[in-house]
């Protein structure tokens, strides 16, 4: 361990400009990187320890790195820290990917999971790589993360960053030729397992848990697919992914739009021929296996857990309905699902809208009479 | 112990710290815990319904003082399923810290682990925790003697002076010990 007569923490919105920044911090002076902290809506710390020349010298290159790939929010010095520092939160945050000496990074950082998986896609196909792992950071950014040799790395880069652009909007892109190995300590880690084959792939984000719902429902009743997963996101952002043959994935994610801008929250969509299985296993991988109900689902959202509290008491009383689960999907959104006989599911998100909004916090409900079997199991609310 | 449930909800974490601790003092309810959704932060407690009014109305008094809006309701008598949002409950095997309890909370980390050196380096204080929600929301806790709190949450408030990230500061003389169950982070 190095001396510690300062403590450096360097903070910025994305983690492209934290990793280029940590990457020019222990590379400039001789620091070691001994915290990282999310806080939400994509701000990103990562503390750094060393004599204070050293703090100072690689603090200045962070600066000067961090506004290259996202966004500086702050960097501060602390000199001689008291030993309580060391126990903030912060320095259980570090992963602890392995990376390869002679192996390049690269960094695809979006608003939004759809741009991700189709620019990770791109990037996967285009060249000999290997993902890292994927992750989110609040304010609806994300960032996935390969690794290999750098010829392979740029190639794949170029290609993901021009399909992330063309599924919306790239928050940024980074490519580190010869990584420093402490960055190993911020990098996402996703575990990629052997997954089937898939014809297609798509996904489909809105904001708030109803609109996914929907779409999900949608998209099974229109076409023989599977729902794969509910990729719950930041900044209340959620993604849903469906998989199957192309006819049925193009002609499901027709409905699943309709369904969501019905419901409320569509964000953006993507449909991937033939995807590549590490992309698939990192988002579209089946975990969970919850037996299905059978009997009509009810949502209720808010913006507030008092107005969901409320609204579910109201829901819970009034009408025969059973409580199954909350689902809190940041960004001040919050929804209640229950379940029973369709006429009371009804009467119950009657019953629960008046209440929520009577405290100020509805944002929505929602009734699926009879919710399709092949969108159960992944629910993410139980 | 009655079974009506009081619900009090601030943005951000001291609103709720300082309502947890006026309404633990002016009726016995029980503190189950507390819940957030992006930035807002709900507190959670029990008791008769006339025990449940009183410290709703002393508990969203006291956080007005450092917020600007509370939601709250009663519930006189709830569902299980209103117990089960929350997502934070009272933890069991806290170690009580003596003497008073200080709270500074802003938006950021960079700046909130500075004004942790700075307390700590103003009074003999012992930093209990940070706890975060989302939307950059940072809260630090500390105690130690009355005296040093506040001089340590003064030196913290004069670091944040004039910076917009600045949320709110409370020193609590004599907490109530549920307030530490249910807010010191275990360690």
């Amino acid at each position: 361990m190095l001396p510690r007569g300062a403590l450096g923490v360097l903070e910025t919105r994305g983690v492209a400009a934290q990793i280029a920044a940590t990457d020019a911090m222990v590379k400039a002076a001789e620091v070691e990187v001994c915290g990282r902290q999310l806080i939400g809506s994509g701000w990103v710390s990562v503390v750094v320890a060393g004599q204070v020349g050293a703090v100072e010298t690689a603090m200045a290159s962070g600066v000067c790195e961090a506004p290259k790939h996202g966004e500086l929010i702050g960097a501060e010095v602390v000199t001689s820290p008291d030993a309580a520092i060391d126990r903030l939160p912060h320095g259980a945050g570090l992963g602890d990917v392995v990376l390869d000496s002679g192996q390049a990074l690269g960094i695809l950082e979006t608003r939004g999971i759809v741009q991700l998986v189709a620019g990770g896609d791109a990037a996967a196909k285009a060249a000999n790589i290997q993902v890292s792992g994927w992750a989110c950071i609040g304010g609806a950014l994300c960032h996935l993360a390969i690794r290999g040799d750098l010829a392979n790395v740029a190639t794949a880069m170029q290609a993901g960053k021009a399909a992330a652009q063309a599924a919306g909007e790239l928050y940024a892109s980074l490519v580190v030729p010869q990584p420093a190995t402490a960055l190993a300590l911020l990098l996402p880690e996703t575990a990629i397992t052997a997954t089937e084959a898939v014809g297609a792939m798509g996904i489909m984000e809105t904001t708030g848990y109803i609109g996914a719902v929907a779409a999900a429902d949608a998209a099974t009743k229109a076409a023989v697919v599977q729902v794969a997963r509910f990729n719950v996101g930041s900044g209340g952002r959620i993604a849903v992914m469906i998989t199957g043959a192309v006819g049925h994935i193009q002609a499901a994610m027709e409905d699943a739009v309709v369904a969501a801008k019905l419901a409320g929250g569509f964000e953006n969509k993507s449909l991937v021929t033939l995807p590549d299985p590490q992309i698939v296993s990192c988002f579209a991988h089946t975990a969970s296996s919850a037996v299905p109900q059978g009997s009509a689902l009810g949502m209720i959202e808010t913006r507030s857990t008092v107005a969901l509290a409320k609204a579910m008491d109201e829901m819970i009383k009034g009408a025969k309905v059973a409580y199954e689960g909350s689902m809190k999907v940041g960004f001040y959104l919050t929804a209640g699902v229950v379940r029973g006989a369709v006429g009371d599911v009804k009467v119950a998100l009657e019953l629960g809208a008046l209440e929520a909004r009577r405290h100020g916090g509805l944002v929505a409900t929602y009734l699926i009479p009879q919710p399709d079997p092949a969108m159960e199991p992944p629910l993410p609310h139980r | 112990m009655g079974n009506a449930l009081g619900i009090i909800e601030v943005e951000g974490i001291g609103g709720i710290i300082a309502a947890a601790d006026a309404a633990c003092k002016t009726a016995a309810v029980e503190l189950l815990g507390w819940e957030s959704i992006g930035g807002m932060t709900s507190l959670f407690f029990r008791g008769s319904a006339a025990e449940v009014a009183a410290s709703l109305d002393s508990g969203c008094e006291a956080a007005l003082q450092l917020v600007d809006r509370v939601i709250a309701a009663p519930l006189t008598q709830p569902e299980s399923a209103c117990v089960k949002l929350i997502g934070n409950p009272t933890q069991e095997d806290v170690e009580i810290p003596p003497g008073a309890l200080g709270f500074l909370e802003s938006r950021g980390y960079s700046t909130q682990l500075v004004a942790n050196d700075r307390m700590i380096k103003a009074a003999p204080i012992d930093i209990l925790g940070l706890l975060t929600v989302h939307d950059r929301i940072v809260c630090t806790l500390i105690n130690g003697a009355d005296g040093a709190v506040r001089e340590a949450i003064a030196a913290g408030r004069a670091y944040f002076s004039n910076n917009e990230h600045f949320f709110c500061s409370s020193v609590i003389p004599n907490p109530s010990t549920q307030v530490l169950r249910a807010f010191a982070p275990n360690s």
